[in-house]
């Protein structure tokens, strides 16, 4: 395994568990008594510190998919509770925070990651 | 073995190697979600164990309602009676938001009283909803439930250290809720003397936040009334009005809206008016509810609990 490979997983490991471990500090700060919000918080903390163990362990390709594809749907998510509302729940702006920036910023990288990832294999393999 | 190719191309080694993957995935997202509902639950057992305050929210009774979105609100209003009596606990108080009669007549407003005196509970509290004011700026909502109001009937008073406040927004109506110069003064001096660190509560009819301005659901002076409560560190505001759970945050304020106990109401935006909505048979319950809400000393965030109607 070249460095770069290592230091593109173990980036992918420290966005994963930093978004995973907000959203799980925050349902038990108190966004678990939120109606659907609240389980949605718990899901998206407990598998996004699974995927980043699982990530981090070497998993296949399509692990590091599945993490993209849920950092966009948080990423999403974050998006419609600012706007129109979420299950009836609506926030403002960065709030609360620290945890709204740290979340959005760790999604935006593990996409951004995913992607450089599966642009690397296709230039390698078109060698 | 491992050279043995299923019809999509991939060896059963492989796909042993990423059913294993697949399996780790799912048992490490349940181990995680257990841990933290664990972490969660001893949260809520630490707070269940020394709950400085616990009190129950009713809204929009509607007492004088008849129509088809509920035949009966009288019986819905009964049940949620009821179910607060078996909580399980006797709330420090219970706090109706509003709308307790339909139109504001003599004999709802004693109807809905005569039936709030089978709460079981030390305190009842209330704020006036736009239709307990329909013809006498609550002159008639003042006489039965304004015993020990000021001005127009808000007030405010302190329980376990938790200092909340019961506004009126629904005179003056201008299509949003309005507080009123008075009103301002009041929250300014009522707030000036509490320590930053003073939890405070906030209940009102009419939504203190913008929740959909269309419909009227927002109090057109509230930034102001919200400005004096920028240097708490825990705000909470319940409100009703809007006959359906909602919550929102802004900064160190969190604002939670209430179901109602006589008829749901669109959600915002969707029809052209909040009109009271007929639903199908054996689904009206599901949209009716009551709240629990606790709160326990050091923490921020006070702990609510929706229930449906049963």
């Amino acid at each position: 395994m070249t460095s770069s490979r290592l230091a593109i997983r173990i980036a992918l490991f420290a966005s994963l568990a930093a978004s995973g471990v907000v959203h799980a500090y925050l349902y038990v700060d108190g966004y678990r008594d939120i109606p659907t919000v609240g389980p949605a918080f718990l899901l998206q903390g407990s598998a996004f510190c699974a995927l980043a163990v699982l990530v981090l362990a070497g998993g296949p390709a399509w692990l590091r998919l599945a993490a993209a594809i849920g950092a966009a749907g948080s990423l999403l998510a974050f998006g419609l509770s600012r706007t129109g509302g979420l299950f009836g729940f609506i926030e403002t702006g960065w709030q609360p925070a620290p945890y709204a920036v740290i979340s959005v910023v760790a999604e935006s990288l593990t996409i951004v990651l995913v992607a450089a990832t599966a642009l690397r294999r296709s230039k390698s393999s078109a060698l | 073995m491992s050279t043995e190719h299923d019809p999509a191309g991939m060896t059963r080694r492989q796909l042993i190697r990423h059913s294993a993957w697949f399996g780790a995935a799912v048992v490490l997202t349940v181990a995680g979600g257990e841990v933290i509902s664990h972490i969660a639950g001893s949260a809520d057992a630490a707070q269940s164990a020394t709950p400085a305050l616990r009190f129950a929210q009713i809204s929009d009774s509607h007492i004088g309602f008849n129509g088809p979105a509920n035949s009966n609100v009288a019986d819905t209003f009964n049940q949620a009676i009821g179910q607060i009596n078996g909580l399980g606990f006797t709330p420090d108080f219970v706090i109706h938001t509003g709308d307790l009669t339909h139109l504001a007549t003599p004999a709802q407003f004693d109807q809905v009283k005569q039936m709030m005196t089978d709460l079981n509970t030390p305190h009842i509290f209330t704020v006036p909803g736009e239709h307990d004011s329909t013809d006498d700026a609550g002159q008639k909502y003042r006489q039965a439930f304004g015993a020990g109001t000021r001005g127009d009937g808000w007030y405010s008073f302190d329980i376990a250290g938790v200092h909340l406040i019961g506004l009126v927004n629904t005179l003056n109506l201008n299509k949003l809720g309005h507080l009123g110069t008075d009103q301002l003064e009041f929250i300014e001096k009522d707030v000036a003397g509490l320590s930053n660190d003073t939890p405070i509560i906030v209940f009102s009819h009419i939504p203190l936040f913008a929740m959909y301005p269309d419909w009227g659901w927002g109090t057109d002076d509230a930034a102001q009334a919200l400005s004096y409560l920028k240097r708490f560190s825990s705000v909470t505001c319940l409100n009703g009005h809007v006959h359906q759970l909602f919550s929102k945050t802004e900064g160190n304020v969190t604002f939670y809206s209430a179901t109602t106990t006589a008829y749901p109401l669109p959600a915002p935006g969707q029809g052209p008016a909040p009109k009271p909505m007929t639903l199908p048979a054996g689904k009206l319950h599901d949209a009716l509810g009551i709240r629990e809400v606790s709160y326990t000393k050091g923490q921020q965030a006070l702990a609510l609990k929706d229930r449906k109607l049963t």
